[in-house]
């Protein structure tokens, strides 16, 4: 393990597993999980004055070349072009196809050779070691057969099951980088080298993990940012859609504050750097994600202890055609058909399957901001049936908001600029409220002198010459403010079912209460009804008074509500339906779900939730993202399902051709063939994941417009129509 | 014979086509500073590697006929001139894909172009762009082999054509013959290095798709035309086996 290149391959991002492939590029050490990342990453990246991208090229074009050549005459001898009276040509032909065949297989067959030895060395057997022992017993056969001046060579077999492994490890790993596009980005925190300015003006690259706080790094127009910290010279503007999930350019001038991950897209920016490279969110965010790559799922160890068996196994069931067959043919047909065997076993696609899927859907989800910090996390989300939400900072944003005013008759805009003029002047968020909602209905606030704050009770002041007073009941009976039978009835009730009221009043006399009111998420019903339509139900679970989770529920629709519970009975809630149904989701925020969040299935955090949170959560939403969890779900089931077709499809491709080959229907170079397509087959039924269809756009665009007017219509509703919770 | 000449006319006109693709790399390999005569091998090199893959193509092509339309024991049909029903379907499919190509060059199928381009081409330009400033003797020997699998409308559809005669060999000579008529041009290419007048290269063109026009309905004809009437095969002298 390398410091750049970690447990994940260079080229691909999967997991390197144990048969890392070290090689050095480009003057850096890297690793990859096998032979076709090496070489997609060197044709790729590979600068042409390095010598060993452009000597990879070159062996495989004259590998090619080479091999061609056999092809072709084989071709014609298969084709009976070579009978009758040419027929005596044919061992010259033989002679030249050794000739021509001897530097194909060093050259071809060196590194699946080298891959054997290293492992056949640590006691491991892998699929190169069928291939190498498939087709060295073809070459080393066919040049006995020139010299004993037998008809029959597989020159031919030997070269092209060389040629189209060699192509079809190639073509793969070309599509699982493709696969990988929307994690580098996540992934480049760790290897990401900063341009720094020292003391004396020069500028020198050093890893970001180097950057301490206070270090000048200069950031050019398409680079990435790489450190948090603020801009001391230049302007631009930045797409934090790494860490925010949002693709949108943010302005950024002096003083402005950037955050590492970000790309700066328009003008050169001097930083200074607010901590260590290795602190930012971008930094820990990377490394959650290549935890998540790194873990396998169930249903990858089941796979891969697949894989680890059936290379001994069909080692010897090769063995076995050979035997049965050299009883009726004659050996040299025997051992095509043991050969053939050997080549279409190669399990490569079985372990490609489900790692590809997993971290195409990592990456697809990373894109947008959601976390996912185990590969498993997709199977069992894929599979839930119920989700548990907490009630305060996951369904409502535990921010106040009016959501109505009731006069005794005097202009409710009249009552609202009192309250405002006097709350003007308080820290409360009940009072800000107040304030908030004077500002979006457009009432000029009322101008207060003598304001004074009374703890527990509300504020007073001077208005036109009359003390005016906001604040609890019990503040307009310290003030001898008389109130109206009707208006304290209301009052009374708004209380008893959860609402925090602030009662309004001036001249010696209560004019008007205002009813106050957590603020839904955005979309929360929305979000609800879409869950509901996956088949998903929601419950909600919350410490909070049962009226309040009562009205909240109904009005998103919920109808399973537990309310007043304390953290443990929470988990204790969870664990009965964990038992009646089969997976339960928790989407929780604070610091009491730590346990509950733990103990479900799985375990959402929203993107304000408290570091406990997120630690103990599998699935960490970007903030705001609640209105993503339909389409996490989309992807958890795509990829599901993506997982076990590609097992079906690679399970069965390796059956049904197995069964063939040991029954001698099969060509070698068909098998062959056929082994390249089903991994190919495989990488694409993944890449199928990239249709996926993008998460509809995010309603914080949409609120800033509309959200204006959705105030506009609850305010001057009466308290008695009850829970009035529209989306804002 | 004379078949062979047609397609040889083909590739050769075609080949100025090709100039603005594979002429390219041609003169992207250039000169080699150890003298004239490294460069002609490396020329050389270049193209027979682009040959290969051709003939390649051709001879998988004819024996990929052959073994869709051969039944046990009449591998020389076509000699017989007995053409069965698979052999008249392929034919039939092969022509037509031939005139398409052709009517494309005419201008006339631009949707079919997107589809033979931009397939593959992007993996292979990568390999190819790192290949073309390699200094070493071997390169231009890769690179033409890779060269050769570059998707292009003209090699499609001798390779179409290739199929359609049912056995290796002489599928392999309809590429060869094609291959080689690329030749002149090519190496011109790498050689001199001039580039020729547009109004040439749409004249090449234009020649190019009348031969492979001519080809496809001659081998169309072989598909739909009842058994007495293979005039045009006749008098092309008819596939040598």
């Amino acid at each position: 393990m390398t410091a750049s290149g970690g447990d994940l391959c260079r080229h691909c991002l999967l997991p390197v597993g144990p048969r890392a492939l070290q090689q050095t590029i480009n003057g850096e050490s890297c690793a990859f999980c096998c032979y076709g990342c090496s070489i997609a990453f060197q044709v790729k990246n590979g600068k042409t004055e390095e010598w060993e991208a452009a000597w990879l090229l070159i062996r495989l074009g004259i590998g090619g070349f080479l091999s061609m050549n056999i092809m072709l005459f084989s071709l014609l001898i298969y084709g009976g072009v070579f009978t009758g009276a040419d027929a005596r040509v044919l061992p010259v032909i033989d002679i030249l196809l050794l000739i021509l065949a001897t530097p194909t297989v060093i050259i071809l067959g060196g590194p699946f050779l080298r891959e054997t030895l290293v492992e056949g060395a640590r006691g491991r057997l892998t699929s190169s070691t069928l291939i190498v022992i498939g087709v060295g017993a073809a070459y080393v056969y066919s040049a006995v057969a020139v010299f004993e001046k037998n008809a029959q060579v597989y020159f031919d077999t030997a070269t092209m099951v060389l040629m189209l492994f060699t192509l079809g490890r190639y073509l793969e790993a070309a599509g699982r980088a493709r696969a990988a596009r929307d994690l580098e980005p996540l992934l480049a925190a760790e290897r990401e080298n900063v341009r720094v300015v020292q003391n004396d003006g020069t500028e020198s690259f050093c890893p970001v993990r180097e950057v301490e706080t206070g270090t000048l790094v200069r950031v050019r127009p398409g680079e990435r940012i790489a450190v948090d910290g603020v801009i001391i010279g230049g302007a631009s503007r930045t797409d934090e859609a790494v860490i925010t999930g949002e693709s949108r350019p943010v302005e950024k001038s002096v003083g402005s504050a950037v955050i590492a991950g970000s790309i700066n897209m328009e003008g050169p920016l001097l930083i200074r750097s607010s901590g260590s490279g290795t602190a930012t969110r971008w930094a820990q965010i990377c490394r959650s994600v290549r935890e998540a790559l790194i873990r396998r799922s169930p249903i990858q160890r089941l796979a891969d202890r697949a894989v680890a068996v059936a290379v001994p196994s069909v080692l010897l069931l090769g063995a076995l055609t050979v035997v049965y067959w050299a009883q009726w043919l004659p050996l040299h047909r025997a051992m095509l058909m043991g050969v053939a065997v050997l080549v279409v076993a190669c399990p490569c696609a079985v372990g490609l399957a489900a790692p590809l899927a997993t971290s195409l859907g990592i990456g697809r989800l990373a894109r947008h901001g959601c976390l996912v910090r185990d590969a498993s996390v997709l199977e069992s989300l894929a599979r839930v049936r119920l989700l548990a939400f907490d009630k305060t900072g996951t369904l409502t944003l535990g921010k106040a908001r009016v959501v109505a005013i009731e006069t005794d008759g005097t202009a409710t805009s009249e009552a609202l600029a009192m309250a405002a003029g006097l709350e003007r002047h308080s820290e409360h968020s009940l009072g800000r409220a107040v304030v908030k909602a004077a500002a979006v209905q457009s009432v000029a606030t009322a101008f207060a002198r003598d304001v004074r704050a009374i703890p527990g009770r509300g504020i007073t002041g001077q208005i036109d010459g009359a003390i005016a007073a906001a604040g609890s009941l019990a503040l307009m009976h310290d003030l001898n403010f008389s109130i109206a039978p009707a208006l304290a009835e209301s009052g009374r009730q708004a209380e008893a079912s959860g609402y925090s009221v602030i009662y309004v009043g001036w001249a010696a006399k209560t004019r008007a209460l205002i009813s106050l009111d957590d603020t839904p998420v955005a979309d929360a019903r929305l979000t609800i009804d879409a869950l509901r339509a996956r088949g998903i139900n929601a419950v909600v679970l919350t410490g909070d008074l049962a009226p309040v989770a009562h009205r909240v529920a109904a009005a998103l629709g919920i109808e399973d509500v537990r309310a007043g519970l304390a953290p443990e009975d929470k988990r204790i809630a969870l664990g009965g339906y964990n038992r009646s149904r089969d997976q339960v989701a928790m989407v929780g925020d604070g610091l009491n779900d730590g346990p509950v969040l733990a103990e479900a299935d799985v375990g959402i955090a929203v993107g304000t939730a408290t570091d406990l949170a997120r630690e103990a959560a599998a699935v960490v939403l970007p903030v705001g993202g609640l209105w993503l969890l339909p389409w996490i779900v989309d992807c958890a089931r795509a990829v599901s399902k993506t997982v076990r077709t590609n097992l079906f499809w690679a399970f069965g491709y390796n059956f049904v051709a197995l069964t063939l080959a040991s029954l001698g229907m099969l060509q070698p170079i068909i098998a062959a063939a056929i082994m390249a397509g089903s991994s190919i087959l495989v990488v694409l039924n993944s890449l199928r994941l990239e249709r996926l269809p993008e998460p509809a756009s995010s309603p914080q665009a949409q609120d800033r417009s509309a959200g204006a007017q959705g105030i506009h219509h609850e305010l001057g509703l009466p308290v008695a129509l009850g829970a009035v919770i529209e989306q804002s | 014979m004379t078949y062979y000449v047609v397609v040889f006319a083909a590739g050769f006109a075609g080949s100025f086509h090709c100039i603005g693709m594979c002429g390219g790399f041609a003169c992207g390999l250039g000169r080699d500073p150890r003298g004239r005569a490294a460069t002609a091998l490396r020329h050389l090199l270049y193209n027979s590697g682009r040959l290969t893959t051709y003939c390649f193509l051709g001879a998988l092509a004819g024996a990929l006929g052959q073994i869709i339309c051969t039944r046990q024991g009449t591998t020389f049909s076509l000699m017989g001139g007995s053409l069965d029903a698979l052999e008249r379907v392929l034919a039939t499919v092969a022509g037509l894909l031939m005139i398409a190509m052709a009517l494309q060059f005419f201008g006339l199928l631009q949707a079919f172009h997107r589809l033979t381009a931009g397939f593959v081409s992007s993996t292979f330009a990568i390999s190819l762009r790192s290949l073309m400033t390699t200094r070493n003797r071997a390169a231009p020997l890769a690179f033409g082999v890779f060269n050769g699998f570059l998707p292009c409308p003209l090699v499609y559809a001798f390779a179409a054509e290739a199929a359609s005669t049912f056995q290796a060999l002489p599928g392999l000579l309809t590429m060869a013959a094609f291959g080689l008529g690329t030749f002149p041009a090519m190496l011109m290419m790498g050689g001199v290095g001039r580039v020729l007048a547009p109004a040439w290269r749409q004249r090449g063109v234009w020649l190019a798709g009348s031969c492979i026009l001519l080809l496809g309905i001659i081998t169309l004809g072989r598909g739909i035309l009842p058994f007495g009437a293979h005039v045009a095969h006749g008098f092309l002298g008819g596939h040598p086996a």
